[in-house]
Parts: C-alpha cells; structure tokens; sequence
C-alpha cells in the first residue's frame, strides 16, 4: 500500500450473538485499489485491521454463490461488485431476510429446505437400465431449461424479495426456478409432482411479481420468469385435474 | 377459509391475469375513445350514440367484450389489493381479507353477468 492512495469507509453491520443484543455499525477507513472488488475491501479489513470479523467466501469469480450482503442496502455478490463504482462510504450489511450467525454470515439452512421441497432431481416413472443407453437430449430441448439451471444458490432473490420479507415460509424464487428447471427437463417426468407442491401454500401463488429477484439475480437466470410459467402450468394442471381427476399423466 | 381459498388460487389467478391483459388490451383504448377522442372530435360523437351503442351492446359478440371487461378487471382488482394490502404488512389478517375482496369481486361479477343479459 503506497502512500496518497484513495480511501473509502466501510461502515460493517456486526453481530457477535454471545456479545451482543442487537447488531451494530463499526466502520473501517482503508486504503482501495482501484481494480479492487467489495470483497478485497472485506478480506483486507478481515487481515490486516480486524480479525474478528466474519463473513463467507470462496470463489471470487461469482460461481460459489456465498459472499452474497447488502451492500449500499441492495443484495449483491460482493466478489462481483467493483468497488470503483461505489462512494467514499460503503454500507455492508448481512443478506436481508435472513437470520444472522455473526456479523455477515447468515443462517441459510431454511433456505436449503425450501430447495429440496421442490423435488429438485430427475424424477422418472421408470428408471432407464444401463443398456437401454443414455437418455439423448437435443439443443433445443437443454435450450429449455439452460437459463433456470445457471442458479448458483446466492440467495440474492431471497434478500430482494418483498414477499420473502413479509412471509418468510414463502418457498421463494430461487427454489421455484430449481424446480420449473427439473419440469422443463426432457428427461424429467415429475412435472405433476411438482405442479402439486406448487398449488400449496406459499409457493407460487405467493408471488406478487414485483420482478425484484429478477433484477438482483447476478447470473441472469430470471427466476420470476420461472414463478410465472410455474403459475401458468399449476393453472394448466388445475384446469385439467377438473377433467380428468388423477391429474392426466399420472 | 385458507384450504378452500387456496384450492381456488389457480382460478383466482387466471382471472386477475386475464384482467391485466383486458385492462391493457381494451380499458386503455376504451379511455382513449370516449375520454379524449370523443370530447376532441376526432372521433364523431354520435358514433356511439345509444342506438349504436346498444345495438352494439346487445349483440353477442358485444355482450362477451363487456362482460369481460366488467368481471375480469374486478378480479384484478380483488387480487391486486389483496396483495397490496399483504405487502403492507396485512399478512395475518389474509384469513378474512381475501374471502371478503373476492366476494366483492363475486357480487360484481353476478351484477355484471344479469346487467349484461338484461341489455
């Protein structure tokens, strides 16, 4: 670190739950290099200034999905973020919705739940045996689904979500997107399954699209796009469960 | 009240759906004619004068339109508020909230469908 370098601010939400009542700011004032991301900034006060602090990461290339905080209030990959674009002051805070471990690690053990209770697997009547060969998939077909199944589990959308914030047992978009991907696979027959669970209650239908998960996801996966084709094909399923009452295929 | 409501979400949803679209699709140029074009002269005011309009109206084709546009944007609406009022921190009180907003929308809807057969 050379002498004249800029400056910034980082007012961190801390949480020690064997210490504290309730979170507090502390803010560090460090040098940045320009090309740093939010995450630099936190692993150099974590190294060089205060030890105590505690917050996740692993990747630093936005694939591991676990150095999600508020950063200037809005959810964002902090490995992702370049510090660059933010002000002399920056506000770090653990992901909003979720409860807190310490400082910047939260609790994300709810959300896993809500990903497995969308039968998040292929699930097929019949298994195909080993001789019958792989189960060929066309481009179009991976085309599908491509976009829903990039979700790198952040929980950006969680901590975006106005439904999220107001009814935390909303399945949310993350799990809903994982599940409508399994749906649109051509290998997949458990499309009916899933309709189920997604008729229940607080799921789908739960969703007022306010598109916020949308806009914060940083891997583009449009998870509200998934809630609101799940919606129409719950509506579809519905509709067709009043005809034919096993559900047709099932 | 929550099973029954929930049974009926996929419904209630597909109406409020139907109803953005129709708002869109019919309500805004519906507004545009009577509201603006009417009142400027672009459009002559005797073009839906009531012997048009009710000609109109009376037909088959024109019976669905209104119906539609009357019951599914008062769906919407229903549904709209709803949630509106549950992002206002109204959760708990959704129990008795939703029955009563979409009753209103299920009194309306019955007006709709007798005042249209009645035209």
């Amino acid at each position: 670190m050379s002498d004249g370098q800029q400056k910034k601010t980082f007012v961190i939400t801390r949480f020690d739950p064997d210490r504290d009542d309730a979170p507090r700011k502390q803010a560090y004032e460090i040098p940045v290099h320009p090309d740093w991301k939010v995450l630099d900034a936190l692993n150099f006060i974590k190294d060089e200034i205060d030890a105590t602090l505690s917050h996740r990461w692993s990747c630093r290339m936005a694939v591991c999905g676990s150095c999600g905080m508020m950063v200037d209030g809005e959810p964002r990959l902090t490995c992702k973020e370049a510090l660059s674009q933010y002000g002399d002051t920056v506000d770090v805070a653990p992901l909003a919705n979720f409860p807190v471990v310490r400082d910047l690690v939260i609790e994300a053990d709810g959300f896993m739940e809500k990903l497995t209770h969308v039968k998040p697997w292929i699930i097929r009547a019949k298994e195909l045996a080993v001789e019958e060969g792989p189960m060929r998939q066309s481009p179009a077909e991976l085309e599908e689904f491509k976009q829903f199944s990039m979700c790198i589990n952040c929980m950006l959308c969680y901590s975006a979500c106005p439904v999220v914030a107001n009814e935390p047992e909303f399945i949310g978009p993350a799990a809903i997107a994982l599940g409508h991907r399994y749906s649109l696979d051509s290998r997949d027959e458990g499309a009916a399954d899933r309709n189920e669970i997604f008729r229940g209650e607080g799921t789908v239908f739960s969703c007022s699209f306010a598109n916020e998960c949308s806009e914060v996801c940083p891997k583009h996966v449009d998870p509200a796009a998934a809630v609101n084709q799940a919606k129409l094909n719950a509506v579809i399923d519905w509709a067709t469960s009043l005809v034919l009452p096993r559900g047709g295929d099932k | 009240m929550k099973h029954p409501l929930l049974k009926l979400e996929p419904l209630i949803w597909l109406l409020f759906g139907q109803g953005i679209l129709l708002g869109t699709v019919l309500l805004t140029p519906w507004v545009l004619v009577v509201g603006l074009a009417i009142p400027l002269g672009i459009v002559p005011a005797d073009a839906l004068s009531y012997e048009r309009a009710t000609l109109l109206a009376s037909h088959i084709v024109g019976r669905l339109v209104l119906l539609g546009l009357i019951v599914l944007p008062l769906w919407k609406g229903a549904h709209h508020m709803r949630h509106t009022f549950i992002d206002f921190g109204g959760a708990e009180r959704d129990a008795w909230v939703a029955p009563l907003l979409y009753l209103l929308a299920t009194v309306g809807s019955v007006l709709a469908v007798v005042a249209v057969i009645r035209i």
